[in-house]
């Protein structure tokens, strides 16, 4: 073959500009992630699953969450805002003369139009939106010039994004996320929510169980196949099991029957529980929602 | 082999058309280039610079650092940086080196740096007027009490801002330090000569 290293050179090049982009490259990017600090604590972010909980993420993998569950939160924006929360007794026409009066200042001067444009179809109703933008300075003058008048305002770090007005995340997912993950179930279709903060959502491990035997138990529209795999049904006799689930009557299955959780159930549930990524990272700043006043 | 094929098929067209059979090939380059070029600067300007801290919607560590939330010293030195920018920098320059025939250098003056902050404090509260000696040249211009205008806290965020950035290591100035001066100079804002701002305690 005339040609042989002419196609093994090509190939070679091929196959390495991809292991370099794909493999390469990224491992240099992320490989070395340790764990991080949550903003403003000395807490590390993220900690080590409990070992049901790590069992469970293989359970997890097993039963096919993944299928229609996604583990990733996108952002597409973050703002600076300032919410007028009360107008502390004044009339909303004075509030706005009072504002007014305040925007020739020169940290609020550039910001002045889209101020007054937030304000532009206001009926007087708190709370509404004064800025939301990159400025942190208009937010900290606006608060104090504002507070000296008795006009309560509400300011933070906010992320924006479809996938958090629908409640599934408060910030973007980052890599840190996924540090304990083996494997990681990213996922890629969400015939499901997102599951990013599924341990915030639903807290208790009982209610993370009666969700998998009866999804619909929990949400009347659910579209969740059961997962009675997980548990176990039988006769409840005469000293029925502590675990047994506590099952709305239409979803028993029937009298003198108990269902009880498998230890994988038990597994996943802590897992589900686990899944809590709401706290401020660096790599992912916002003002965690509890903080306001 | 590979370039014999070449040479035969170029030196076909070279027969053919001659030089307008090239003349796509250097718009084609051209083309690459400048779409290289492009590409670049929307990586420099988007790509974080593959920091595995940058994440959309981010652009680069400075964005992502502009977010941080500031508490304490910080937060006083972003906000005096603001108002030194918008207000003071025009003429003293963002960098604090001055500007010839407009104010003079604010970076390792010794009216910056002085231990106390009295004498500082007077000049954006009063203005100045006539000649000032700074780092041994002579300024003669005027100012006006362009700080007058600021609040307490916020003319001492920059005051503060002054006496620690470009290498000025003085203490801090507090809201009541300004309050003090402010008082002192009450309604009648005069500006200051240099003799008199000397003539007041440090």
């Amino acid at each position: 073959m005339k040609t042989g290293f002419s196609v093994f050179l090509a190939a070679f090049v091929a196959l390495g500009a991809s292991w370099f982009g794909l493999v390469y490259a990224p491992l240099e990017q992320l490989g070395g992630a340790k764990q991080t600090v949550i903003l403003q604590t000395s807490d590390t972010w993220p900690l080590q699953r409990t070992g049901d909980a790590t069992l469970g993420l293989q359970v997890y993998r097993a039963a096919g969450c993944a299928a229609c569950h996604t583990e990733q939160v996108r952002q597409t924006s973050v703002a600076n805002t300032l919410i007028l929360t009360s107008l502390g007794g004044h009339p909303p026409g004075d509030f706005k003369e009072f504002l007014k009066s305040y925007l020739i200042l020169p940290a609020l001067n550039n910001y002045s139009n889209s101020i007054l444009d937030n304000l532009e179809k206001w009926d007087g109703s708190v709370p509404v939106t004064l800025y939301a933008g990159d400025d942190a300075a208009v937010v900290s003058t606006l608060t104090e010039k504002l507070k000296v008048a008795g006009i309560k305002t509400s300011s933070g770090l906010v992320a924006g994004g479809v996938d958090i007005a629908r409640g599934w995340g408060v910030r973007q997912s980052v890599a840190a996320d996924y540090l304990y993950d083996e494997p990681i179930q990213l996922g890629n279709l969400r015939a499901g929510p997102d599951l990013m903060l599924a341990g915030v959502r639903s807290p208790d491990v009982n209610t993370q169980l009666l969700h998998l035997y009866a999804p619909r138990a929990v949400l009347k529209s659910s579209t969740m196949p059961p997962f009675r795999f997980l548990f176990e049904t039988r006769k409840a006799g005469s000293t029925p099991s502590p675990d047994a689930l506590v099952l709305p009557k239409e979803f028993a299955p029937g009298p003198d029957l108990e269902v009880v959780p498998t230890a994988d159930a038990r597994h996943l549930a802590a897992y589900l529980v686990s899944l809590k990524a709401s706290v401020p990272l660096y790599e992912a700043p916002f003002t965690p929602v509890t903080a306001a006043k | 082999m590979m370039s014999d094929e070449n040479k035969s098929c170029c030196s076909a067209n070279a027969g053919n058309a001659g030089p307008a059979a090239t003349k796509p090939l250097i718009v084609l380059i051209v083309v690459t280039l400048g779409l290289l070029f492009f590409g670049g600067l929307y990586l420099d300007s988007h790509g974080g610079w593959f920091s595995p801290k940058v994440y959309a919607p981010y652009t680069s560590v400075d964005r992502l650092e502009a977010f941080q939330p500031k508490s304490g010293a910080e937060a006083v030195a972003a906000r005096g940086r603001k108002y030194y920018e918008t207000v003071c920098g025009i003429c003293h320059g963002a960098d604090g080196l001055g500007k010839p025939g407009q104010a003079p250098p604010l970076a390792g003056s010794e009216w910056v740096t002085s231990k106390g902050m009295n004498r500082l404090a007077h000049i954006p509260l009063a203005g100045v007027a006539g000649t000032i000696t700074v780092e041994g040249k002579d300024w003669n211009l005027n100012m006006a009490a362009m700080g007058a205008a600021l609040s307490d806290a916020d003319l001492a965020a920059v005051l503060t801002y002054l006496r620690t950035s470009w290498g000025n290591k003085a203490g801090e100035v507090t809201p009541e330090d300004v309050k003090k001066v402010r008082d002192e100079i009450g309604g009648h804002i005069q500006p200051a000569t240099a003799d008199q701002l000397k003539a007041m305690p440090e």
